[in-house]
């Protein structure tokens, strides 16, 4: 095209920027010191909660066990007069049972007593003397608590 | 049978008192005022249990407690019947271990019912589980154990004579 003016392409002026040869990776999410931060808050947070918790259960446990031991000399009490109660009758039983065996004693084999017991204390009553005027099953059940209280 | 009829069991009369005829709820539910109530008794037949570790002889203090125990439930059916059986019930649909947290609502209006009319205080938080001082005048109990003869002391090193052939020490030390 005649009567246009040649111009040469040139730098910018100021020159070309420097050429961009590393990789960029663009920054995301929170700093380091940002995460330690919402870390420990976190923790503080829950660690606080957990205490609060935890004794909210302990007072109500400590409730609850005020309760039991409230009641416990009642029950006891009445366990223990249930316990005697079978007791003699176990005892009355064994005095019927074997009232025709010639030298038998009752609490003894023929007159040799069953314990050294000479301090009259209360003796330890095993489950298989406790039950044994009743069935075999049933005292199975009893000892090996097969029977749902 | 580890009684012999030598040894001493209480008669079936002696035995039978009136019981509370109770299932577990209604008991829990006045458990605390019940301690309140009978804190004597309680405290005696405990300690008698602890001394004597004999049911046969507390049976009076057993005994006690539970009249004292049917006397405060007499009382509290006479009294608060409506609030306590509103607390039991809830208290018996509460949970597996029927526990004190649902029932709030129910519990705040029997302690004020049993505080007004019965004039028993609800007792504070932890009152049973602590340690608590009990002023008696049962008597301590006495053991007659038949214990054997002592045996005799062992001598003393120092007493013993050194014999004869033992005056240089023992053959294991290296210096006399």
């Amino acid at each position: 095209m005649p009567g246009m003016k040649f111009r040469q392409d040139m730098p910018p002026p100021g020159g070309y920027g420097p050429v961009e040869w590393a990789q960029k990776i663009p920054r995301r999410g929170l700093s380091g010191y940002a995460i330690f931060g919402v870390a420990i808050g976190i923790s503080s947070t829950a660690w606080i909660l957990y205490h609060f918790e935890r004794n909210y259960k302990r007072r109500y446990e400590l409730d609850m066990n005020d309760a039991r031991i409230a009641l416990e000399p009642l029950l006891e009490a009445e366990r223990h007069r249930a316990f005697l109660k079978q007791l003699r009758k176990n005892r009355d039983e064994e005095n019927m049972l074997m009232k025709d065996v010639p030298g038998w004693e009752t609490g003894t084999l023929y007159g040799e007593p069953c314990y050294h017991n000479q301090a009259k204390r209360f003796p330890d009553v095993k489950p298989e003397e406790y039950f044994i005027h009743s069935r075999w099953a049933d005292m199975y059940d009893r000892i090996w608590e097969r029977r749902k209280h | 049978m580890p009684f012999t009829n030598a040894d001493w069991l209480p008669s079936y009369d002696e035995l039978t008192v009136p019981e509370i005829e109770m299932s577990a709820a209604p008991l829990r539910a006045g458990s605390h005022h019940f301690g309140k109530y009978c804190d004597f008794q309680c405290k005696e037949f405990m300690l008698c249990m602890a001394e004597e570790k004999d049911p046969r002889k507390c049976l009076n203090e057993g005994k006690e407690v539970t009249r004292c125990g049917v006397e405060f439930f007499q009382k509290l059916k006479n009294t608060c019947a409506e609030e306590f059986a509103s607390y039991w019930t809830c208290l018996d649909h509460a949970r597996w271990d029927m526990h004190f947290k649902e029932c709030r609502k129910t519990r705040g209006i029997f302690d004020k019912c049993v505080f007004e009319k019965l004039g028993i205080e609800k007792p504070e938080l932890g009152y049973f589980s602590k340690v608590r001082v009990h002023d008696t005048k049962r008597l301590k109990p006495k053991r007659d154990i038949p214990l054997p003869e002592p045996t005799p002391d062992p001598p003393r090193a120092e007493d013993v004579p050194v014999p004869e052939t033992a005056k240089q020490g023992s053959r294991f030390l290296f210096y006399p």
